[in-house]
């Protein structure tokens, strides 16, 4: 290559360069001097370094852990009930979809709302006087749970984030189904492959790398939970529906501690950086197939 | 017979789907329509005497709570912070696909950083924002809302731009227009579509983005998804359902009219972005 070109090429990357310098680089750095000081709102441009305490007061904090234990349960449990309704429903609709495309369209419309707000709108839709579901269940069923009280909690918040997010993977599974070559389809027909064993066969294989993508997705999103989370329940009932994003939110926010939030910051820095090593090494060993 | 009976399964299935999944968009709506009192005495999906007090309620109460300053500010950092984003990553994509500059580096970066909790980078943003006086300000936010959509932007363009005919380009590198010409000229007339299609979506994913907007901001800047929960606790007592229901609709009207119109670009973005990254 030309090196008047690669200089270009420079120049042109320049701009995004900086400014991810500038709102990831600097901050993270940031980040790592805190975690390792004695930092307080008084003395944030002089930080005092004191080694790794921070990271020993996170790892020894019961809460930090159970924070850790609810994100990872939370995006796993979302994660495949979201990738397996999405499957079923991807699949038994696609004639619909395929006759009248803009039907998709309606079961795209969740995930046009802020999360945030759909935290907002099931506090109205669960309240036990004006909402709406509580009114149902009781003439239906004579009874309504606490949804938001201690053991409702977390099954509430699957509920709300699958239902919110279920189109996400209805969607992508969808235009994996549809790429399946009408070809390959057939010939497996004339084979005698029918219904089911067409499906698990032909499909389903050729689906796969969509679905693993899916899922992680929806894993990754689900695990960083805290829009819906925060306007609807907060850290909940004896700190029951702490996300490790609302930890560290808490920590710095409501308890001050600078140092025990950016610690915290670093392990789930970490943690995401081996989730993403995990991937790349399962899509780096598929990719030669 | 029996596919007919399957068929009609499939559109009751679809119905069912269609009620669940917006089943809160839609029972806010409803309760938007009602009066006050008949919220209190009717939890119901039936509305007995529709009206629109509610949304009269909302904009009447502006002294304390201005429902347009908030949209007014979700839709400013909105759109600096998706025009920015693109503004960035159009460029670097073009050199990452073009001259292969940065593709070992920065597309990875791109793509690993949406997995990265964002919260990650919060509280140090904070800080410098705290330093430089960039706190509660609406560029401040859209600057975090282009570092949102930055990664998606990117790979969207990344992979298009690599799929352009190389000829179109090469025969006007012969009449002797620099690369700036071209990428303004050539690529980014022939990219109109990826454009316009990744900033719907990074529109719509700035104006709902909540995290930054409750931690940057306190009350110039504050986009609507934050400001919609302050009409929560705007009466003092307990909460004016009817009002909280308008304020919830009127700040989820624009992504959902948006994503009603242009369903077709937002599905291919998201697919792209989810399969290409």
């Amino acid at each position: 290559m030309p090196r008047t070109s690669r200089f270009e090429g420079r120049l042109l990357i320049a701009p995004l360069t900086a400014f991810l310098i500038a709102l990831l680089g600097f901050p993270l750095v940031l980040d790592i001097i805190y975690s390792i000081s004695h930092v307080g709102f008084e003395n944030i441009r002089a930080p005092e370094l004191t080694g790794f305490s921070n990271y020993a007061k996170a790892i020894a904090d019961p809460e930090f852990w159970a924070a850790a234990w609810f994100s990872l349960r939370f995006g796993l449990i979302v994660a495949v009930i979201q990738v397996v309704a999405g499957l079923g429903l991807a699949v038994f609709l696609a004639p619909l979809f395929a006759k009248r495309p803009w039907l998709i369209a309606l079961l795209m419309l969740p995930m046009m709302v802020a999360p945030a707000l759909v935290g907002l709108m099931y506090r109205l839709i669960l309240h036990e006087f004006v909402g709406a579901v509580p009114y149902y269940l009781l003439e239906w069923y004579g009874d309504f749970p606490a949804f938001l009280g201690r053991d409702w909690a977390f099954t509430t918040l699957v509920t709300v984030e699958t239902l919110q997010w279920t189109p996400f993977a209805l969607l992508i599974l969808h235009s994996s189904y549809a790429a399946v070559s009408p070809d390959i389809r057939e010939a497996a027909s004339l084979d005698g492959a029918r219904g089911r064993r067409l499906f698990l066969n032909i499909d389903l294989p050729l689906m796969l790398p969509a679905i693993g993508i899916t899922f992680f997705l929806r894993f990754i999103d689900s695990f960083r939970v805290f829009d819906n989370l925060y306007t609807l329940v907060g850290p909940g009932a004896g700190g029951s529906t702490t996300s490790m994003s609302i930890y560290i939110y808490q920590a710095f926010f409501k308890v001050g501690d600078i140092g025990l939030a950016v610690a915290a910051s670093m392990l789930l820095l970490v943690a995401s950086f081996m989730v993403l090593w995990v991937i790349n090494g399962l899509t780096a060993r598929k990719a030669p197939l | 017979m029996r596919k007919s009976l399957v068929n009609t399964l499939r559109w009751l299935v679809f119905a069912v789907a269609v009620i669940v999944l917006n089943f809160p968009v839609i029972a806010t709506l409803v309760t938007s329509l009602k009066s006050e009192a008949e919220i209190m005495t009717n939890a119901s999906l039936v509305i007995e005497a529709p009206t629109l007090d509610n949304y009269a309620a909302v904009f009447a109460m502006a002294d304390r709570f201005d429902i347009l300053h908030f949209l007014m500010n979700s839709l400013v950092a909105s759109l600096i912070g998706s025009a920015l984003a693109i503004f960035l990553a159009f460029p670097a994509a073009y050199a990452m696909a073009r001259f292969g500059v940065g593709r070992s580096w920065l597309l990875p970066l791109a793509v690993n950083l949406r997995a990265v909790p964002l919260i990650i980078f919060a509280i140090p943003i904070y800080l410098m924002f705290q330093q430089v006086g960039l706190l509660d300000t609406r560029f401040g936010l859209a600057l975090i809302l282009c570092l949102v959509n930055v990664p998606l932007v990117l790979v969207l363009f990344a992979s298009s731009i690599a799929d352009l005919p190389l000829e179109i380009e090469e025969a006007g590198r012969v009449d002797g227009a620099g690369t700036l010409r071209l990428l303004v000229y050539v690529v980014a007339p022939m990219s109109l579509n990826v454009v316009a299609a990744s900033s719907v979506l990074a529109f719509i994913y700035s104006w709902n983005e909540f995290l930054f907007g409750l931690m940057l901001t306190t009350n110039n800047a504050t986009p609507v998804s934050v400001g919609a929960s302050f009409f929560f606790a705007a009466s003092g007592g307990g909460v004016r359902w009817g009002v909280a229901a308008a304020v919830m609709i009127l700040a989820t009207l624009p992504p959902l009219i948006l994503g009603l119109l242009m369903y077709r670009q937002i599905g291919r973005s998201m697919t792209a972005g989810a399969v290409k990254g």
